[in-house]
């Protein structure tokens, strides 16, 4: 995928989160774009690490300043007291359809990113990616050992919390493998 | 008697002052190779001023970090709310080993640049390396680590490392809250002492007074606030106050990328500078493997001097690696800007310069086009504010100025100067053509 094409892919992921009622600040992104390379296998080719709010991209972070520069994204305030979000601009729509073949080949991985993360808050957001990253990263199989190592990491989320969490990552594990087989 | 604090004039912030320890790091080899590593490359060439070096800038980050340490960790400044947010704040002894972690920090955090700075960093270096890489093994070597070790108490060299580089150049490392927001007060986007610093240092050397603004109220008023988005991770924030200075810095950001960092003649004698360290390093003689070295010894040995007398000699002898590269710069000969990008051809394609310079090529040969399409800079980072009554919110919401400073975009293709008046030529009719057979290549959406 080169660059315009992943520029493409996460302008229709941010029309998508909105259409799924995302308020689409920066971690709402970072999240689903974690979700959409790491559990639905899109290459995106960013590099992850557990930083603000769990994993968290760097290289995320230009790509959104690349999108605003080039008039895809917009950075809007939409609540004094929540974060701005990313909103796609006039032009974003043009730039999607220059891309035909690499929309439609993942729409559809797009569109299940969009709905599994899309609508939830930043706290949520976290604890789902960061059991995800422990997914993805450790060599723990049990739920159980995976709670445990998720309020290691992030001391201030509840067990009950983390359990709901780490369950809720393995359906959705259990459903994006329905997904791609499908594809 | 033995003095314990001393005191170096600064244009900048006047009095730089450091204690015995800090001393040794000014004196070690690392850090006084800095003396001999230009912080702004060849830009002297066009603002004759700018010949400054690393070494006055590092110590300036150094001043900076402290005050803003300072300020962040006052009584005045510290709520309950904090203290159970990051707790090492609230405990004298950790704050002061810190505080002291922090001034090393910002000491270090350049001791790994290469000659001429940034200008020369891309290709020039085995793959995986970066000045930041450097820094990190420098600061790690026995020269640096027998200084930690006899501080009173030690200092942990990785500590060090996460400050001074931050979590995107040590992804390697995991960083704690208080960790993180210390790293921010060196390298973060919003009111790191690294940009702050040069910013006013560069503007004051280069002349271009754009750069300048009131960075005493901007550090009185930086606050550890929770961030935006309703979760509680700290960031380094400001109260309502310093809104105003804020918007300076980020105006000022925004002058001193477009009239000196991204000036196009700048950006064209960084390429002529690479062009002749590619070949000059390709010959192999100097350092073996067409880069220059990562080695501890290697590294300390090369500087802007040694680059500048091989410069000199490959100009002035035309079968020597390098010489028509070193021609440009020393004669001034440098190539001419060619095209710019502009919306009208963005809207036709996602990289217009890219296009325009694989065309140019095709037309006048490989050697007489440059392309130049430096990093996306993001001017006004968003960070929380505290407002008069309390509450905190995200600053583009308060602040016009912020809002509409969008990050900047540049591109450029530049051409030798005895093609520039065939090849204006040649664009005023293509252009459209070239633009236009590009973008449905583009749109076939070909993998």
């Amino acid at each position: 995928m080169n660059r315009a094409q992943r520029l493409a892919i996460l302008t229709l992921l941010d029309k998508e989160m909105l259409a799924n009622k995302s308020w689409c600040g920066e971690t709402h992104l970072q999240k689903a774009i974690f979700v959409l390379q790491e559990l639905l296998g899109v290459k995106v080719g960013y590099d992850f690490i557990l930083y603000k709010h769990g994993p968290f991209s760097f290289e995320v972070r230009d790509d959104l300043s690349i999108m605003r520069a080039e008039g895809l994204l917009d950075l809007v305030v939409r609540h004094l007291e929540y974060g701005p979000s990313y909103l796609p601009t006039e032009f974003a729509d043009k730039f999607i359809q220059r891309f035909p073949r690499t929309v439609s080949t993942h729409k559809a991985q797009v569109k299940f990113a969009a709905k599994s993360v899309g609508n939830k808050n930043v706290n949520e957001l976290e604890r789902i990616a960061t059991a995800l990253f422990i997914r993805k990263n450790s060599k723990l199989k049990t739920i159980e050992k995976r709670v445990k190592e998720l309020v290691k990491l992030k001391p201030h989320i509840s067990e009950s919390d983390a359990r709901t969490a780490t369950r809720e990552v393995d359906l959705l594990t259990k459903q994006s493998r329905q997904l791609v087989f499908q594809n | 008697m033995t003095k314990h604090w001393h005191e170096i004039r600064d244009p900048i912030h006047i009095f730089v002052r450091l204690d015995t320890d800090e001393r040794k790091v000014l004196d070690s080899r690392p850090f006084q190779r800095l003396r001999h590593i230009s912080q702004l490359a060849l830009t002297y060439l066009i603002y004759p001023g700018a010949t400054h070096k690393r070494f006055e800038h590092s110590l300036g980050v150094m001043e900076l970090a402290g005050r803003v340490f300072d300020t962040i960790t006052s009584d005045q400044n510290v709520t309950d709310e904090l203290r159970d947010l990051v707790p090492e704040i609230a405990r004298p002894d950790e704050r002061n080993y810190w505080r002291r972690v922090l001034r090393m920090a910002a000491l270090c955090h350049d001791i790994g640049h290469l000659p001429f700075s940034h200008a020369a960093e891309d290709e020039l270096l085995p793959d995986g390396w970066s000045h930041e890489r450097l820094s990190r093994i420098l600061i790690e070597n026995e020269l640096m680590t027998k200084i930690w070790k006899e501080m009173r108490p030690p200092l942990d060299p990785e500590h060090i490392v996460k400050v001074a580089l931050g979590a995107r150049k040590t992804k390697d490392l995991s960083f704690t809250k208080w960790e993180r927001i210390l790293s921010e007060i060196i390298v973060g986007d919003a009111f790191g002492v690294d940009r702050i610093d040069y910013l006013l240092r560069d503007s004051h050397h280069s002349g271009v007074a754009y750069g300048k603004f009131d960075h005493y109220r901007l550090v009185d008023e930086l606050r550890i606030l929770p961030s935006n988005e309703g979760s509680t991770e700290p960031a380094l924030g400001i109260a309502e106050g310093g809104i105003y200075s804020a918007e300076a810095l980020a105006l000022a950001r925004y002058f001193m990328f477009s009239q000196v960092y991204y000036h196009p003649i700048r950006l064209i004698y960084d390429r002529h500078l690479k062009d002749f360290l590619v070949e000059w390093l390709a010959e192999g003689s100097l350092f073996p493997g067409g880069t220059f070295p990562i080695n501890v010894e290697g590294h300390l040995q090369i500087t802007d001097n040694e680059v500048n007398v091989a410069l000199s000699s490959a100009a002035r002898n035309p079968s020597a690696k390098g010489h028509e590269a070193a021609i440009r710069i020393i004669e001034r000969k440098h190539f001419r800007v060619l095209y710019e990008r502009n919306p009208t051809d963005l809207a036709l394609h996602s990289s217009p310069g890219e296009v325009i310079a694989i065309a140019a090529k095709s037309k006048f040969g490989e050697t007489s086009i440059r392309y130049s399409k430096p990093k996306i800079k993001d001017i006004a980072a968003d960070f929380p504010v505290r407002t008069r009554d309390g509450r905190v919110v995200p600053a583009i919401a308060i602040s016009e100025v912020l809002t509409s400073l969008k990050p900047m975009a540049i591109d450029y293709v530049f051409i030798a100067p005895d093609r520039l008046k065939d090849a204006t030529e040649w664009l005023l009719k293509e252009r459209q053509k070239i633009l236009e057979t590009a973008s449905k290549l583009e749109k076939e959406d070909k993998k």
